[in-house]
Formats: structure tokens, sequence, C-alpha cells
């Protein structure tokens, strides 16, 4: 695998959605090239950091839910 | 298999704050977002014979969700989905790298300017340059890495294909990396020149 070919799969790899066999080939790709390998770790600091913006509902939320399910 | 009342609500509670967050991407404001997400909540209700495979309740909600979001915004929506698959039929453009305007490889022993950026990157920079998104690419990033739904997931909630979901998430991130490229030149992080001394002042936020 060379790194355009390693790049072009850089989003699948972080998000989880290689097959094993290509999830394996990247692997192996980005163990021997530290350019490759700074990127596919950026762009993996980047979605965690997004993920972190996630909400969690409030008691109050869930209360309102439950009340609407109730009189549905 | 019949949906009872309580297994509903026990599945509703459990993506409860992933309806709300997306809900808020989408409408821009709480008060919106909470309206939307109690009328895709009865929607859901009344279809839930509709749903044929309970493991993919969470998709099937989100599908509901959005489809009720563009419902009420069908005339405007119609133009915009036009515009939206010829960007997804369109052809490949340069995508815009975060990376590689801040790597310089001839550091790489010395200091690392796009880690570093990612380091001092502020929440709210993070918020600003989501909500700065168009809604379609939006509702993309929100459902992958913030509510980590997997891409036959975003595939089923968006009703498209999977490939369209591959490329508007990568066209996304591109966007997205273009606005947090002015957030950090606005926040004086540039590349290092050509033999600048690792230790440059540059790159310290105000």
């Amino acid at each position: 695998m060379d790194c355009e070919q390693a790049l072009a799969q850089v989003f699948e790899f972080i998000d989880h959605e290689l097959d094993p066999h290509r999830h394996e080939a990247l692997q192996a790709h980005l163990h021997t090239c530290k350019s490759c390998f700074s990127r596919a770790e950026f762009e993996r600091r980047l979605k965690q950091k997004l993920n972190k913006l996630r909400e969690q509902s409030s008691p109050d939320a869930q209360a309102r839910i439950e009340k609407l399910i109730k009189s549905l | 298999m019949p949906v009872d009342k309580q297994s509903f609500e026990k599945q509703v509670l459990a993506v409860l704050g992933s309806l709300h967050g997306v809900a808020r991407r989408l409408c821009g404001n709480e008060a919106e977002a909470e309206d939307l997400v109690s009328e895709a909540i009865t929607r859901a209700w009344r279809s839930r014979d509709d749903l044929a495979d309970p493991a993919a309740f969470r998709a099937w909600l989100f599908r509901i969700l959005h489809n009720t979001f563009v419902s009420e915004r069908r005339r405007a929506h119609y133009a915009h989905e036009i515009a939206i698959q010829l960007e997804d039929e369109g052809d490949e453009e340069p995508r815009f790298s975060l990376f590689e305007q801040m790597h310089q490889p001839f550091l790489l022993w010395f200091s690392n300017p796009e880690q570093e950026f990612l380091d001092k990157l502020l929440r709210e920079d993070l918020e600003r340059a989501l909500a700065a998104l168009p809604e379609h690419y939006r509702v993309v990033v929100a459902l992958s890495d913030l509510e980590e739904l997997t891409y036959a997931e975003i595939a089923t909630t968006l009703e498209i294909p999977i490939g369209t979901v591959r490329s508007r998430l990568a066209r996304a991130r591109s966007a997205l990396q273009k606005s947090l490229w002015e957030c950090a030149r606005a926040y004086g992080l540039s590349p290092a020149l050509p033999g600048a001394s690792p230790d440059n002042e540059k790159r310290t936020l105000p």
C-alpha cells in the first residue's frame, strides 16, 4: 500500500468502517510511515474533540418525554 | 412483533440525549429542537409497526427525526435537495486538509504545529465551526462524530446510499477543517518557516 492509497482510506479507518483485511493493510502501512501515521492520529484526535460536544439529556427533558409518551 | 409502550419509552430515553443533540444541530435553537424531538417521538409511536428490525431502533428513530425536520420545510427542502444531490454526484474537488496546511515534515522531530493546534482548540471554536456548516454537512458530522452512528445507520437515517455517506462525510470534514483553519489563522497559528525555532511565539494563543 502506498501513501496515496492509505490517505484515501484514513477516514474509514478512524470510523472503524474498513473490513478486517483492509484495516490490517492500512495499519501495517501506518506502522512504517510516520507521515501517514501523523495524519491518521490528527484526524482521530479531531474526531475525539468533536465527540466531546455530544450532549446528555437533562432530567427535565427526560421527564417531559416520559409525560409525552404516557399521553400517546 | 408489537412494541409495548414501556419498552418504547425505555428505548427512547436511552437515545434522548443524542436525539436532542442532533435536533439542536438541525434547528439551531433549543426551543425548536425540543418541539422537533417531541414530534418525532409522537410520529415514531404512531408508526411503531413499521419497525422491521428492533435492533435498528436507533437509526429508525433518527430517520423519523430527520424526515420530520425536512417535511416541516418541504418547499425549501425540494430545491435544497436537488442542490445536495448535484453536489454528491459532482466531480471530486480538492479536499481541504488542516493537517496538510499545518504539517511541516522537516520539523517532525522538533515540533508538531497541527497537534499543538488541537491542544489549544476550544470547545467554542468547534461549536462555531460546526454551526457554520451547511445543514447537510452539519447533520452527517453530528451523526458520525458526535453520536457515533455507523455508516449503515447514517445511510438509514438520511435515506441515502452508504457510498454517499462516505463521500458526504469526507466533504463535510473538509469544510469543517477549512473553517478551523480560519480559526487557527485568527489565533496567529501558522506553519513554521524553515529553520524556525520550536519555541516560536507566534503559536501561542492570546
